[in-house]
């Protein structure tokens, strides 16, 4: 009975055929890696963190009187099994942005955003400004004392700008932090747009983008850790089942390593002092942004002028943006290229250090640090077209393309 | 495969650094007796010795809303049971301060501010800070208006931490049956992922892929 309504169905909307052409007649690469698996990792990353969002948004109250306690009795206590889920959606937040932040250390190893995938990188970009404004919108939404002083210092950064010399005195970055906070202080009404923004529109952007994403992955087709375009029809394997299941077995080690923390370690996912209820006479000791930003952060805080400062994170997030056209090498992947391997590894060692200087306190010699560090990281960005030119003469020297 | 085990091992190291334990951020310690430490934590036996002595010692001035525990001069308003009624045992915050406004703003003229709930206190702080802090409040927080109710009382104040506990946290039951569903998660998505893997190999060999 099931087989033959499931032939009616394929009758009509011929979903076996989409299958075979997409699933198993779609060929990659044979010799793709471990790091490979964190794109469809990320997917499902996506994935738990709308479901286990559309049950919060049930039971969470966006008004300030009682949204830490929706948050923290409703949820946590009273309704059976939503705290599971809290900690799903909490704990699905970090290790979203830390399959991301792989993800994308993985694209720059394997130079994945050079031709033909440089709009697949660009989109893969905007996908992680988004994620950043919408992991920021979601942490104030517990309306504890760190989403609270978190969200201050993070709507004072733009005021930078204005003390920068000439535009300064147009208030620009005011005028953006009123818009942020939705007034001169975060209370409801910035409660209001971030919980609006945080379960409608952001979401829905990020499911578009990750569409066009997969669509321009598909299109151009999937990198190669070798740096070579492979000849599908000779070399490749069917996605399905060699992907899928390869894929599917590392998913259930990502998925075993997630519900230990859910279930064991939420102390640094539900950290102690947003137990506290916001108080806006009461700041607490340590002020720091979420891991995933605090590599900015160190950035902007090293460098002494507030406006210069502002300028560095800034521009590392652009540099990330047009890393496909500041790398114009003919080779591709790390595998092939041991300048550019040597350069990854002062950019990787940069950027992990900047995290980690970020919870440190901002002390002379952790600012001496971070500056040594900043300069790492951009060193990293602007090495790339010396060494592209460098390897364009090797490339020339030994034949070009007959190679 | 060097390249592989350095990327594979900083990685490891960088998180367990930020997420699990940071080495470089500054911690602050408090220190408290074992014995002390014993009876904080077992809720089982000390939880309901903890409320009494709550309601002896402290609610006077703080609430455990969580637990419908209010200062005691709500407790004592029989306007709280008909609230109650309408809105259930816990009351919503917003309901609380503003009927009780004058309760509050009475304990905030004497001592500064108003004295904090602690429904989730125990969270915020851990253990060993309350138990200290209760204890001696001027010598872990100079300046505090907190007056030190239970100074010279450790076995009763380890006691009332223990009531917090049972407030902040599931009970000892609900935990183990978290720690049960955690390990059985964990289990069933090992070995699902060990026989995908297998299953996989076959598929491989007969396809002539492997």
């Amino acid at each position: 009975m099931l087989g033959r309504i499931g032939k009616w169905i394929d009758e009509r909307a011929h979903l076996s055929e989409l299958w075979q052409s997409q699933m198993v007649d779609y060929k990659v690469p044979k010799n793709l890696t471990f790091p490979y698996a964190f794109g469809v990792m990320a997917i499902v990353a996506f994935a738990i963190q709308i479901i286990s969002g559309i049950f919060l948004t049930m039971y969470y109250q966006p008004n300030v009187h009682t949204a830490f306690d929706s948050a923290n009795y409703t949820i946590m206590k009273e309704v059976p099994f939503m705290w599971l889920i809290r900690h799903v959606h909490a704990a699905g937040a970090n290790f979203f942005l830390a399959i991301v932040y792989l993800h994308i250390f993985t694209g720059i190893y394997y130079n994945a955003y050079k031709k033909p995938r440089e709009l697949t990188w660009i989109v893969g970009w905007v996908i992680y400004f988004v994620l950043l404004v919408t992991a920021l919108t979601g942490y104030l939404l517990p309306w504890g004392q760190l989403s609270y002083w978190g969200m201050v210092v993070t709507a004072e950064i733009p005021t930078s700008i204005d003390s920068a010399p000439i535009i300064g005195s147009l208030k620009i970055g005011e005028t953006i932090s009123i818009w942020m906070k939705g007034g001169y202080e975060i209370g409801q009404i910035t409660l209001g747009r971030f919980f609006g923004l945080h379960i409608w529109l952001l979401p829905l952007i990020l499911l578009l983008l990750v569409s066009v994403h997969l669509y321009l992955v598909r299109a151009a087709g999937i990198s190669n850790p070798e740096g070579r375009e492979i000849d599908k029809k000779k070399e490749g394997v069917p996605f399905h089942p060699y992907m899928t299941l390869k894929e599917g077995a590392y998913m259930m080690g990502y998925l075993a390593v997630f519900f230990f923390f859910v279930f064991f370690y939420m102390h640094h996912f539900l950290p102690p002092d947003n137990y506290d209820p916001a108080d806006p006479f009461k700041t607490p000791a340590h002020i720091a942004p979420e891991w995933y930003l605090l590599a900015y952060y160190t950035i902007f805080r090293s460098i002494p002028d507030k406006f210069l400062g502002f300028v560095a994170f800034n521009l590392t997030l652009v540099f990330l943006l047009i890393l496909p056209f500041l790398d114009f090498s003919p080779l591709k992947s790390a595998r092939n290229r041991p300048l550019f391997f040597i350069m990854f590894l002062v950019f990787v060692v940069s950027s992990m250090a900047l995290t980690i200087l970020g919870t440190m306190p901002p002390t002379p010699t952790n600012a001496m640090l971070g500056l040594i560090f900043t300069a790492g990281l951009f060193a990293f960005f602007l090495s790339l077209p010396i060494i592209s030119i460098v390897e364009w003469g090797w490339y020339k020297a030994r034949g070009g393309e007959k190679q | 495969m060097i390249k592989a085990v350095v990327f594979t091992v900083i990685t490891v190291l960088f998180f367990y650094i930020i997420w699990i334990n940071n080495i470089f951020a500054p911690h602050e310690r408090y220190e408290m007796p074992a014995q002390h430490a014993k009876i904080a934590e077992d809720v089982k036996s000390y939880a309901k010795e903890g409320k009494q002595l709550f309601e002896q010692n402290c609610q006077a001035c703080h609430s455990v809303r969580y637990d419908a525990v209010y200062i005691s001069s709500v407790q004592a308003n029989p306007k709280l049971q008909t609230l109650q009624e309408k809105y259930g045992k816990v009351l919503p915050r917003d309901v609380y301060e503003s009927v009780f406004y004058e309760d509050l703003m009475a304990l905030k003229e004497s001592f500064g501010k108003i004295p904090p709930d602690l429904s989730t206190m125990y969270l915020v702080k851990g253990k060993e800070y309350l138990y200290n802090f209760i204890l001696e409040p001027q010598k872990v927080l100079p300046g505090t208006s907190m007056p030190a109710v239970m100074t010279g009382r450790p076995e009763e104040t380890a006691k009332v931490v223990a009531y917090l506990k049972s407030v902040s946290e599931p009970s000892p039951e609900e935990k183990n049956k978290r720690v049960l569903m955690g390990v059985g998660t964990i289990a069933y998505l090992i070995v699902m992922g060990i026989l995908l893997w297998v299953w996989r190999g076959r598929i491989l060999k007969r396809m002539g892929l492997h």
